[in-house]
């Protein structure tokens, strides 16, 4: 569990006619076992957020820090498309985000494997999987590493409805049995009820409008009024701030 | 009430499809090739009958391969000694050639300016004839080594060069940042990312640089060599031995494609073996989802 502190955030993108501003005065504060999802319209700077909170880039202005228990967190990312290195084995794919390729650092590589359902394809190349597979590769390389805290970047977007619904089981599985901290970027506002205890809405150009408690016992099921209620006055908030998607 | 009754392809004869087979089609080429051959002598010895000194039958060609195959040879050097011979100076001028083009081309990937430097030059060189190469380097270094080689790093620096700054260009950037969000320090990233993706195009910059390579040799020992392959079709020409000079040519083919097909080949499937492609067969492909993925909820 990690406790995430981002402060006046802001990032832009380009210079003169050409820029962009993606993040503006972001100020946001996630800590303990939670299950935080990011939503928003394409273009809203969600994916940024998540970039700037795992070091792929830097603010514009702002901070950010991630601690655990005072000291840097450590973190795992699960991004839209697996990223696997497509010449390496399931298993060399695991150990290269590991700092050390020990008997015990493997026999927890093969741990998540077994727990993503794919013990038995560990000496398999991701060009042998199919994308859903190979995105549980992605999810057992982030858990691996043993993180404080998970950044999912739309993992399940590119799948079909039924390797999604089954992955987002196995995770939320995952993530309350190990309790990390979760931030979660998605599109899909049924998504984000069913999964989170926690979601932030983005508008477009960069604002985070919108900070929503979801407190609804798990797992929850989508044909449950209580769910479905959840989603309906989410709906209507991203109507009210014109950035609706829907599933 | 209606009737069906199954429809069964028509199959045609055996000897047809046996004549329509792509092994059929790659042994009549040769065999239409030696008629064409056998016809030619034909008809140029009947309007001139002094041409049976210089063009030579397929047998006359077919008993001196055997000769050089069984080191029974009237050249200085067995077939064996003269190709070891050109295999070395092909092996440094590729060895060269690789070293030289990767940083060349490692640099223009990475830098614009220094493209922009190199761009026209490496264009230029690229459309320059091998034996314009072998001229040059005939009356530069002589006779020796030296200028066959030189010849085959000419001819082979610019394909490594393009090929590796294409492979620079396509880095998977994906991946670089996947590596950074784990905190992969920079030089396993370089081994695990950067180097195995530019192996691709590093191998094709290889068999390109080989393939041209060997002519560009060939033709530099014609002109500046006292040995190898090149100097020796050379010694058949001057000896007048038309059936020497297509020997030699012939078995010289033959050593190339021997090496395409049994080192190429095979260290493309060694390396490459991550490829779906060199896996998947018709039998066992991919893996979909709906196949292997267990279903829940």
């Amino acid at each position: 569990m990690a406790d995430i502190k981002v402060e006046n955030l802001h990032k832009e993108f380009g210079a003169g006619a050409d820029r962009v501003v993606a993040l503006n005065d972001v100020n946001l504060e996630i800590g303990g076992h939670v299950f935080v999802s990011v939503v928003g319209a394409s273009g809203c700077g969600k994916s940024t957020l998540l970039n700037i909170l795992s070091g792929i880039e830097t603010p514009t202005n702002g901070s950010v820090t991630i601690t655990q228990a005072g000291h840097p967190a450590r973190a795992g990312y699960v991004f839209q498309a697996a990223r696997l290195l497509p010449w390496r084995t399931v298993m060399d794919n695991l150990l290269f985000v590991q700092t050390d390729r020990s008997e015990e650092t493997r026999r927890r590589c093969q741990h998540y494997l077994d727990m993503v359902q794919l013990g038995d394809k560990a000496k398999k190349y991701p060009g042998e999987l199919s994308g859903g597979m190979q995105q549980r590769v992605g999810i057992a390389r982030a858990f691996s590493t043993e993180p404080d805290v998970l950044f999912m970047d739309e993992p399940f977007s590119h799948l079909d409805a039924i390797t999604a619904r089954s992955l987002r089981t196995e995770l939320h599985q995952m993530w309350q049995e190990t309790g990390k901290t979760v931030v979660f970027v998605t599109h899909d506002v049924s998504e984000a009820v069913e999964l989170s205890n926690r979601i932030l809405v983005f508008a477009k150009g960069g604002h985070l409008t919108e900070d929503i408690p979801m407190n609804l016992p798990f797992p929850r099921d989508s044909s449950d009024p209580d769910v479905a209620l959840a989603k309906a006055e989410v709906f209507r908030i991203f109507e009210k701030i014109g950035a609706l998607a829907v599933r | 009430m209606t009737s069906t009754s199954p429809i069964s392809p028509t199959r045609a004869p055996s000897l047809t499809r046996a004549l329509k087979s792509p092994l059929s089609g790659r042994l009549t080429f040769p065999l239409v090739c030696l008629g064409v051959w056998l016809l030619t002598i034909q008809a140029v010895t009947t309007i001139w009958p002094f041409a049976v000194d210089v063009l030579p039958t397929p047998w006359q060609v077919a008993g001196f391969m055997w000769d050089e195959i069984t080191g029974n040879t009237l050249a200085p050097q067995n077939m064996y000694e003269t190709f070891w011979i050109s295999l070395q100076r092909l092996g440094a001028g590729m060895a060269i050639a690789m070293v030289v083009g990767g940083v060349i081309g490692l640099a223009m990937g990475l830098s614009k300016s220094v493209n922009a430097f190199f761009n026209d030059w490496i264009v230029a060189i690229l459309a320059m004839p091998n034996l314009a190469w072998a001229l040059f380097c005939s009356l530069a270094f002589g006779f020796g080594d030296t200028g066959p080689i030189v010849a085959v790093v000419l001819t082979g620096v610019p394909f490594v060069v393009i090929n590796v700054r294409e492979g620079v260009r396509n880095a998977p950037t994906d991946l670089y940042d996947m590596a950074r969000a784990f905190g992969v320090p920079r030089e396993r990233a370089i081994r695990h990312v950067l180097i195995p993706s530019l192996m691709p195009f590093l191998f094709a910059a290889g068999r390109y640089a080989f393939a041209l390579g060997w002519k560009g040799l060939v033709v530099a020992e014609v002109f500046g060599g006292q040995d190898g392959a090149g100097w020796t079709i050379k010694f058949w020409y001057d000896a007048h031995r038309a059936y020497g000079v297509i020997g030699y040519a012939l078995l010289f083919v033959i050593f190339a494609l021997f090496f395409e097909k049994f080192l190429f080949d095979r260290l493309s499937r060694r390396f490459f073996r991550w490829r779906p492609s060199a896996n998947a067969t018709a039998e066992d492909p991919a893996p979909t989802d709906q196949q292997r993925t267990p279903q829940h909820g």
